[in-house]
């Protein structure tokens, strides 16, 4: 249920936001979420992972902006 | 008259004899006791610290007993100073000992915080990333199918190790916890490089 999502995602996104070992991409002109999914993962259908671990700066996977700083969980 | 003489003269020396060894039992008997009661004393920390040393003092006691327990006390009496000797250097080793391990267990525990800190983040990152590999219809192109599988058994190592190193420093063993520690950040360094991730400084 998203009211009870939220949380969780809040609690990710920081527990993500702490980890120094959390890898980053600075997003180029011509990026998505999917391109960058299947450069970090292989799969472009994984996008919802880089989404949810952002959620604090994305409030759409499908607008990202060139120089936002993504964490790649 | 002659035989008469000398066999009283025997009788005679035969008494002196054995006054003189029950002259010995209560020095020997206690010499033995004293050793026993000296290592009792420190024997705990020479058994972690010098267990050869240990062993070797040990030998030379059961060697003593034994010739008490043969009613040679002559010989305790005789082995005595040379065992309480070694027993004196045996404990002044030991507590030498001592306090240089526990000059670095003090230091291991100030060095425990930073891994304490830093580890689990470290497994957590990589846990993430072998979470999300793993549900991944191909690896991507850094990453080849034996590097994911090195991974993930180094992971595994990783947190089992972790694990032993918190039981060890839980158990007070501050240095073996930390030397395990490293250990466990060196593979996570290298796991880091398995899955491409950059590896911490």
């Amino acid at each position: 249920m998203p009211t009870e999502d939220k949380p969780e995602v809040a609690d990710a996104t920081k527990a993500a936001a702490e980890n120094p070992y959390t890898q980053h991409h600075v997003v180029q002109k011509g990026d998505t979420l999917s391109k960058i999914a299947r450069e970090y993962y292989g799969d472009a259908m994984l996008y919802p992972k880089i989404f949810e671990a952002n959620r604090d700066i994305l409030t759409d996977p499908n607008k990202i902006k060139p120089g936002q700083r993504l964490r790649i969980p | 008259m002659m035989m008469k003489r000398t066999a009283w003269i025997a009788a005679v020396a035969m008494l002196a004899l054995a006054a003189g060894c029950a002259n010995q039992k209560g020095p020997a008997t206690q010499a033995v006791a004293d050793a026993e009661a000296a290592l009792a004393a420190f024997r705990d920390d020479a058994a972690r610290l010098l267990p050869d040393d240990l062993s070797k003092v040990e030998a030379s006691l059961a060697s003593v007993k034994d010739s008490l327990a043969k009613a040679d006390y002559k010989a305790v009496v005789a082995a005595s100073p040379g065992l309480s000797n070694s027993i004196a250097a045996l404990r002044d080793a030991t507590a030498s000992k001592k306090a240089e391990w526990e000059a670095a267990n003090a230091a291991a525990r100030e060095r425990w915080g930073a891994y304490a800190a830093d580890l689990p983040k470290m497994v957590e990152a990589i846990q993430s990333r072998v979470d999300i590999l793993g549900k991944s219809k191909r690896l991507p192109r850094n990453v080849s199918q034996q590097a994911f599988d090195d991974a993930k058994a180094g992971l595994d190592w990783m947190k089992s190790s972790w694990a032993e190193a918190t039981d060890a420093f839980n158990a007070g063993n501050a240095v073996e916890a930390t030397d395990k520690a490293q250990a466990v950040k060196d593979k996570g360094n290298e796991v880091l490089g398995l899955l491409g991730l950059a590896p911490s400084s």
